[in-house]
């Protein structure tokens, strides 16, 4: 497990620090793109992310990587007041739009980034040089600013253009607005212009109290909420040293997988329904709509909002209940099995998903892609393994994989996750500690990171609080955003009517994506 | 003799439009077109038509030859028609071609040179119509044949030209020699004689006089294999006589099928009239298939033209086919219906083509991709080239419903006919023609909608303007022409019953047009058939309108009386009703406080909706394209850059068609020769031993000949 | 295939009859802050609620159910003012139904303006089994030129502005608006800044408002019927 530093700290001259289970390796700039390269070529540690924070001293740029529970850091710092970076997006293309983020939001330029700008920030709506995060204050509104932005080509054919869809289309879509390159009938090249809900969470958590940035944090996402606030209370527990009591352990698992079956549910019947198959959405429907009156009549909500809260969860739940609850999850558990079989006998349905969007092994890995997406690709990076946390490296179950990475083959992962789900609610709920439910935190100054496997996937977020508890840099990096950079090598090469299918396979969020 | 003044006078007009054409400059140039073209059109449409109603055949001796040939001038019903419809293309083009040429040029100074060709094609074309004997038909031809080919490549002296030189050149070579085997069997040089003794032919002679006839004939006419001179040739003629050459030049070949096969030649067996029949139907497939998916404006018309030719030899081949299996009234249904489709083309081709000539303008827009938007530009223009776009695809009221529909109904009629080969070989006809009625429509939707619908998508739209001249009144009275005949087709069925009586020796315009407007007791019909159709409106207007009656009616035996029946005129009038019914509901009766508000396309709500953002000609044709991709075998080409592996920088694709014809016939056509004397070249080493040999070789030889033929 | 039709011709009807018949069943929905505060609470309920619901001046018991997020950090507790029940949707003072032919038959086009997911999806959830909209004639269209309600989900962000006031353009007219959710209301959790300067009151004519964060399907199916004229609504103060 050393092998990397051994070999990191003989080829260059960095620093190491190690901090609880996080490996920090100092750097100067012009060697991360290196360094990043072995750590993800040559060990396979997973790439995660790019955190930018600035503190008293200065800059500093975090790559984050995961793997076998441990978590390394590569970390540049910079004291110029506009510090400039290499790209490592050459090397691990999973960076690129972590880049291209920090770019439009800080101003920060990239050395050898091949394409920034008009990403978070749309060029046709904001002039250039706002940069919202890099000042403290908050910038105007931009009012009258105009400009024509005509879509970016690439495709080089006699009769090409631009079929776009969106940013308000379909009955009930998210809004994002699909440039899709093609000749015809064909999508060519499919780009997702995205952040047009962008809300600036990260902006705004600064300088808010804690209690007040997971509200936020949950309503990022709303149908991973409790998973999100979750990775949030998690970072703020590490930096304030406490552990959340036995029961709000068993409690915070317990929700954690009930969101996970609801959201999983939900994902099968989008895809239902965007082949037209309706019997199958509407009982679908009917389940999803079982698991959220369930999740209102025990927690008080139904989409969980308001229980996670630092240092425990806000309510408690008798074990009776929980019991019903789980008994109630196992019926709706067969009638899903029931429609499941039926699906998988369909022919129809299955020939609109099989062979379908298909992503090869090496495009998941090169784009850092996470969740139920790189499962059927068998690349598994969940955190309940790789940085386990909670009761997860106590219970026994599996993390369903598929290979031929198609759309049928994230089905089976999908509905192969809510059967380990509910084994894991089986297995927790047979004997529950009593206790409190929560214990109050006293806050400390300090960063810390938080990795939590959100129904999406690999949910990371990393805060700095100061000792009154208010939160001075916020930094979420959910599994949409990763998993849509790698949505495009789904569609391309396939025709319009499989589009909307692949998007209901992938099962991404745009709201969380935007932030 | 006094008979033909107004013929010799039309002769006359255009023969001053050649020697003005000399004389006069430049810029009278137009005026000289316009006006001789116009008055030559007319006096021979006024000279032609009502000769063709009084069913006279008669024939003029003007002139001998060497003492022996005469120079004879034939005018039967057959000819006199094919002289009206020329006619009415001559008085439109003429009208087009002054308008065009009256038009500041830039740069191209293309058809300054040509009007003299213009009125030498008329006047050969005039003479291959009315050749009596085989010599001046002959004669005829050769003229038309060079002087086309001297209009087509005078814009620029190019390949295009040459080529339609090169392979007419070896048609009229056949027909030829058709017309020798014929002579030589009859006799004698004249077609009179010809008709005669053609009944005493062998059946193998009838076979090559077929088959050469066939041949030459629809290398003109634009019939598969040896069509691959048409796209090229039209897209490469001069933008002001162009639609006279899409009108009037392909019914020479047609002319020349249907005199040899029908009226020279009576058809005992039933294989020249299946071979027709199947070449006309896989000639319109490929025809609608390539015009789907080109994107130059002009060569999509010009497919399109070998698609019509090819449903009016369905048309012929399945009169000859009824012919010789004796139901001579289905015959005469499928000839007029061929007639008929044959008289349309001629009125809607040329007026798409003027539309076609419009749009490219002086910069040259030709490219389907690069236009858009059209409409808002010309509005005249677009509203006649939507009547054009309405009648190719068969869209009533207009006349292209008419004629495809009657094809239908002809190779319907073979449920009746006995021989299972027979039946086989009509249905299958029937399948290609539905296809490619379907296919016609897609491709010309998709022409008037790419081109003069949606925003523009180049630069070269916004220069347009429409100059509104002589050349709107060629095209509206076109357009009028296409309506009139879409909705008076009972006035016209008669007129081509006449042309088609002697050939099927019966006539049946009391049977495919009954005269509901007389009273009971002069028509064919019973009396309660007659009252039947009677209640349900057959006789409305009776008492105004001259005629027969408005309904289109084909009686079958008492199982089922009526095999097929429609009324344009009655159609035409149930639409205007729809509309104003609707129109008044709308505007006459608002539901409280109705209010018009306009927004702009709905486009997602994106900030603006670009121009590349919209559907490109080759974007619509894509699907066609994929469905057909077996037939059409194109060979793609993509390239991709990129950065460290995912950044893409650019993607490049290129598909490249190579057409059917030019595939099968004219590559091998043109690479085995050479690809025979790369082979034959090796005899000739340079060594002087060598040729020596070969001298020796060949005098033995015919010694040795020589030596046989002695004993 | 036909195993499918067995499978749906199986299930047992599970249609709430709401509007004729209450619906009481449970997790149907979180309950929200009452308009009217029970006496004494409004104290317990300003040191609690973190969003500020009840409103100046200081020391009444005004309160704006825009504000409310469903934090439940007030417990929820009916002492301090939280009511079950989902009929939470007003008129505004402008606004008012459609006229009554649209009674049995309207067409709702649904933006997202920036949504986190949860009242989308609780939109979405208007069509399964169990509320099954249609049964009042509600359908939701993909194009704003045949729809007769606007549905506005959503944190307005700047980004969307031009994309609502686009739908709402190309809608013809009559039309109404309908904002759902604290998002739509107040701004919610999000705070106004350069990214979410406005709230979509101050760009279009709002008719009907839903509280909550995420109003239940019940309280959206309950505007839907205040705004198609199939129920009356109370307007508000």
């Amino acid at each position: 497990m050393y092998d990397f530093l051994n070999q990191i700290q003989s080829s260059f001259s960095v620093k190491i620090k190690e901090k609880d289970d996080c490996i920090y390796i100092l750097c100067p700039s012009n060697l991360s793109p290196k360094i990043c390269d072995i750590l993800f070529s040559k060990f396979d540690y997973i790439f995660s992310g790019i955190i930018l924070d600035r503190d008293d001293m200065g800059w500093k740029l975090y790559y984050i990587f995961f793997k076998a529970h441990k978590v390394v850091l590569v970390e540049v710092s910079s004291s110029r007041p506009i510090p400039i970076f290499h790209s490592i997006s050459p090397y691990i293309h999973g960076a690129d739009w972590h880049e291209r983020e920090i770019e439009d939001l800080f101003g920060i330029r990239f050395q050898g980034h091949p394409k920034l700008g008009n990403f978070v920030l749309h060029d046709d709506v904001w002039p250039e040089g706002v940069a919202p995060m890099m000042h403290k204050d908050f910038p105007d509104p931009s009012f009258d600013y105009w400009q024509d932005l005509p879509p970016q080509r690439l495709l080089d054919a006699k009769g090409a253009f631009v079929m776009s869809v969106g940013p308000v289309f379909s009955g009930e879509a998210e809004s994002v607005h699909f440039q899709i390159e093609t000749i015809g009938e064909e999508i060519v090249r499919c780009y997702p212009r995205l952040f047009y809900k962008y809300r600036a969470v990260e902006k705004k958590a600064e300088l808010m109290e804690i209690d007040r940035v997971i509200f936020l944090c949950e309503r990022i996402n709303g149908k991973s909420a409790f998973s999100s606030a979750l990775c949030l209370c998690q970072a703020v527990e590490d930096i304030c040293g406490i552990t959340p009591p036995p029961r709000a352990q068993v409690l915070r698992v317990f929700f954690c997988e009930l969101e996970r079956i609801r959201h999983h549910i939900g994902v099968i019947e989008g895809i239902c329904s965007s082949t037209g198959l309706w019997i199958a959405s509407n009982a679908m429907g009917i389940l999803e709509e079982r698991v959220l009156r369930l999740c209102c009549t025990l927690t008080g909500h139904r989409y969980l909002f308001g229980m996670a809260i630092a240092g425990g969860v806000s309510k408690d739940i008798s074990s009776e209940t929980l019991k019903e609850a789980s008994e109630e999850l196992e019926r709706v558990f067969l009638e899903f099995k029931e429609i499941e079989d039926l699906l998988v006998s369909t022919s129809s349905f299955l020939d609109r998903i099989e062979e379908v969007g298909v992503l090869n092994r090496s495009q998941v890995r090169d784009y850092a892609m996470v969740g139920p997406v790189a499962r059927g690709c068998e690349i598994i990076n969940d955190m309940r393994v790789v940085r386990p946390y909670l009761l997860y490296s106590h219970i026994n179950f599996g993390i369903p994989t598929e290979r031929e990475g198609d759309g049928y083959a994230r089905l089976r992962v999908f509905c192969a996750e809510i059967e380990q789900s509910l084994r894991i609610i089986k297995e927790i709920i047979q004997d529950i500690p009593g206790g409190p439910v929560a214990i109050t935190p006293e806050y400390r100054a300090g960063s810390g990171v938080g990795a939590v496997e959100a129904p999406g996937g690999a949910n990371i977020q990393w805060v700095r609080i100061d000792e009154g508890g208010r939160v001075l840099r916020y930094r979420i990096i959910p599994p949409s955003f990763m998993n849509w950079h790698g949505f495009h090598n789904a569609v391309e090469g396939f025709a319009f009517q499989d589009f909307p299918i692949i998007l209901a396979t992938f099962g991404l969020s745009v709201a969380e994506n935007d932030r | 003799m006094w008979r033909f003044t107004l013929f010799f006078l039309s002769l006359g007009c255009f023969l001053l439009g050649i020697i003005g054409d000399r004389v006069l400059s430049r810029r009278e140039c137009g005026w000289l077109v316009g006006l001789a073209g116009v008055t030559g059109g007319i006096f021979l449409f006024i000279w032609s038509l009502p000769l063709l109603l009084s069913r006279e055949v008669f024939s003029l001796a003007i002139y001998r030859f060497f003492g022996k040939v005469k120079w004879i001038l034939s005018f039967d019903p057959l000819s006199l028609f094919f002289l009206a419809i020329t006619s009415v293309v001559i008085i439109a083009s003429s009208l087009f071609a002054s308008s065009m040429m009256g038009r500041k040029r830039e740069g191209r100074g293309e058809d300054a040179c040509v009007s003299w060709v213009y009125f030498s094609i008329i006047i050969s074309s005039i003479f291959v119509l009315t050749a009596g004997d085989v010599f001046s038909f002959l004669l005829a031809w050769e003229m038309m044949s060079i002087f086309i080919y001297l209009m087509v490549s005078c814009p620029s002296k190019s390949s295009p030209g040459y080529l339609m030189l090169a392979i007419g050149e070896a048609g009229t070579m056949a027909i030829m020699m058709a017309f020798l085997l014929l002579a030589n069997h009859a006799g004698s040089l004249e077609f009179s004689t010809i008709a005669q003794g053609s009944t005493t032919l062998s059946p193998a002679i009838r076979w090559w006089v077929f088959i050469l006839s066939f041949v030459g004939f629809g290398i003109k006419a634009g019939l598969v294999p040896l069509n691959f001179w048409l796209p090229r040739a039209y897209s490469a003629s001069p933008r002001a006589f162009i639609p006279f050459i899409a009108g009037a030049t392909l019914n020479l070949g047609l002319y020349g099928i249907i005199r040899v096969n029908a009226s020279l030649l009576f058809p005992i067996g039933v294989g020249p009239g299946l071979v027709v029949l199947l070449t006309g139907a896989i000639t319109a497939l490929v025809g609608v298939l390539y015009a789907s998916i080109e994107d130059d404006f002009k060569r999509l018309l010009a497919h399109s033209s070998i698609e019509n030719a090819g449903i009016i030899t369905i048309g012929v081949g399945a009169g000859l086919i009824f012919l010789s299996l004796g139901h001579p009234s289905f015959a005469s249904i499928s000839f007029i219906a061929s007639l008929y489709h044959l008289l349309n083309h001629s009125i809607f081709k040329p007026l798409l083509f003027m539309g076609a000539s419009e749009v490219e303008g002086s910069k040259g827009l030709r490219s389907l991709d690069e236009m858009g938007g059209i409409l808002k530009k010309m509005p005249y223009t677009g509203l006649f080239v939507l009547v054009g776009v309405l009648s190719i695809s068969a869209m009533p009221p207009f006349n292209g419903f008419i004629s495809e529909w009657l094809t239908l109904e002809g190779l319907l009629r073979s449920v009746e006919v006995h021989p299972l080969g027979v039946r086989l070989a009509f249905v299958l006809a029937g399948v290609l023609l539905a296809l490619t009625a379907g296919l016609a429509v897609t491709c010309f939707v998709r022409l008037f909608s790419m081109a003069f619908l949606g925003r523009a998508r180049s630069s070269h739209v916004q220069v347009l303007r429409e100059k509104r001249g002589v050349d709107m009144m060629a095209m509206a009275l076109l357009a009028l022409m296409c309506f009139v005949l879409g909705v008076a087709p009972t006035y016209v069925i008669p007129v081509l019953d006449r042309v088609v009586s002697p050939i099927c020796g019966t006539g049946s315009s009391p049977y495919l047009v009954p005269a509901f407007f007389h009273s009971p007791g002069n028509s064919h019909l019973p009396l309660a058939f007659f009252h039947d159709f009677e209640k349900i409106g057959a006789r409305i207007g009776h008492s105004i309108l001259p005629g027969r009656g408005l309904v289109i009616l084909h009686r079958g035996g008492n199982i089922n009386p009526v095999v097929f029946v429609a009324s344009p005129a009655y159609m035409l009038v149930t639409i205007l009703v729809i509309v104003l019914f609707a129109m008044v509901i709308t505007e006459i009766f608002p539901l409280r406080g109705r209010r018009i508000e306009r927004s702009p396309v709905w486009a997602g709500g994106i900030k603006r909706l670009f121009s590349e953002m919209t559907y490109t000609a080759s974007g619509f044709a894509q699907p066609i394209r994929v469905i057909f991709e077996a037939l059409l075998r194109p060979r793609h080409v993509e390239e991709r850059e990129s950065l460290a592996g995912h950044f893409q920088m650019r993607i490049r694709r290129e598909s490249v068609h190579i057409h059917l014809m030019d595939r099968f016939v004219l590559y091998p056509l043109v690479k085995g020769p050479s690809y025979l004397s790369a082979k034959l070249a090796k005899m000739h080493g340079g060594e002087v031993n060598t040729y020596t040999a070969y001298v020796f070789v060949v005098l033995v030889g015919v010694m040795l000949c020589l030596g046989f033929s002695f004993f | 295939m036909s195993r499918w039709v067995v499978k749906g011709l199986r299930g047992r009807c599970r249609s709430s009859q709401y509007p004729v018949k209450e619906e009481k069943a449970p997790g149907v929905s979180p309950g929200i802050i009452g308009e009217r505060l029970p006496q004494g609470s409004a104290l317990g309920l300003r040191e609690r609620c973190p969003m500020g619901v009840i409103c100046d001046p200081p020391g009444g018991d005004l309160v704006d159910r825009g504000r409310c997020i469903h934090c439940l950090r007030c417990g929820p507790s009916p002492s301090l003012g939280w009511e079950e029940g989902f009929e939470w949707a007003r008129f505004t003072p402008e606004g008012g139904p459609l006229p009554p032919s649209f009674k049995g038959s309207v067409h709702i086009r649904v933006v997202d303006v920036g949504d986190c997911g949860a009242c989308l999806n609780e939109v979405k959830l208007l069509n399964n089994p169990y509320y099954n909209m249609h049964r009042s004639g509600l359908f939701i269209t993909p194009t704003p030129r045949k729809a007769d309600v606007l549905l506005v989900v959503g944190r307005l962000t700047e980004h969307m502005k031009i994309p609502l006031i686009r739908t709402y353009e190309a809608m013809p007219s009559p039309k109404r608006v309908v904002v759902v959710g604290a998002c739509g209301l107040s701004g919610g959790i999000f705070e106004r800044d350069f990214i979410t300067p406005n709230v979509v009151q101050e760009m279009l004519p709002v008719d009907v408002e839903v509280p909550g964060c995420p109003p239940p399907p019940l309280a959206i199916y309950h505007a839907l019927l205040l705004v198609s004229g199939q129920m009356k609504g109370e307007y508000e103060r």
